[in-house]
């Protein structure tokens, strides 16, 4: 039971966002939520040892896509985001905390490196096999950054 | 390892249908555009998930990273027709849009 309780958590937490995503009726908060459901499933791919699908899938949609979407959402003018949504935007924080202890947890309980996936027969991409926490940490900062930026850009058109 | 890949395989698939439908519904091009991202997110879940239950997930994972790319690519084509569509006609509005054509 305990071990179903991981994937029915991150489960739940992609339908919990997706659901935000598309019942919102302002774009930007949209945004907001699909930014968070493209987080969760980067975990999700994270979390069964696949740390390059995780990171692949948090740069392109977390980020690039994400940051087309905001330009087309203030190209087109709908971007107003109410106090109620810059506090969703906000609720990054406490999960970027999360993520940010697990890795220095990692860190310093000395289980950096995952030497025994690091030995597939990939070469020199097999570093990318391997999942960093100090990466991780690096992430994190970025994510934390971007987020920002789109609570200055949205919040200052009320 | 099978029920966490039942759970996934489910929440994909539940959400490859909740985007498509939600594309086809929407009154935004928009939305339309972020139900599309979301049905490309129960693709990808769903194809990982398909993979889980073997020991070498090579093919799956291969398929996923594709799957990544061209929804990516995909969707980033459609932004800028969304931007195209709106310089012409002001409006996100598929009716509108279509009403403002003829």
């Amino acid at each position: 039971m305990a071990s179903e309780l991981v994937p029915l958590l991150l489960s739940g937490g992609l339908f919990a966002t997706v659901a935000a995503a598309l019942a919102s009726r302002k774009v930007s908060n949209s945004l907001i939520a699909l930014f968070y459901t493209s987080m969760v499933l980067g975990v999700t791919f994270t979390f069964y040892g696949d740390a390059l699908l995780g990171l692949l899938t948090m740069i392109t949609f977390a980020g690039a896509i994400s940051v087309l979407l905001l330009s087309v959402v203030l190209i087109t003018g709908e971007s107003k985001l109410d106090l109620g949504a810059r506090k969703l935007a906000l609720a990054a924080v406490p999960l970027a905390a999360l993520i940010g202890a697990l890795a220095a947890a990692m860190v310093f309980s000395g289980q950096a490196g995952g030497q025994e996936t690091a030995d597939t027969s990939f070469g020199v991409l097999a570093f990318l096999w391997t999942l960093r926490p100090w990466d991780l940490l690096i992430l994190v900062t970025v994510f934390g950054a971007a987020m920002l930026s789109v609570i200055s850009l949205l919040g200052g058109e009320d | 390892m099978a029920s966490d890949q039942a759970i996934l395989l489910v929440t994909g698939t539940a959400l490859l249908f909740v985007g498509i439908a939600s594309t086809a519904v929407s009154k935004n091009l928009m939305k339309s555009i972020m139900s599309f991202q979301v049905a490309v997110f129960g693709a990808n879940l769903a194809l990982f998930a398909s993979g889980l239950g073997f020991g070498s997930r090579l093919v799956s994972d291969t398929f996923v990273a594709l799957s990544i790319l061209v929804g990516a690519s995909v969707e980033a084509v459609g932004l800028a027709i969304v931007v195209v569509v709106y310089r012409r006609y002001h409006t996100l509005n598929p009716d509108e849009i279509r009403r403002l054509r003829r």
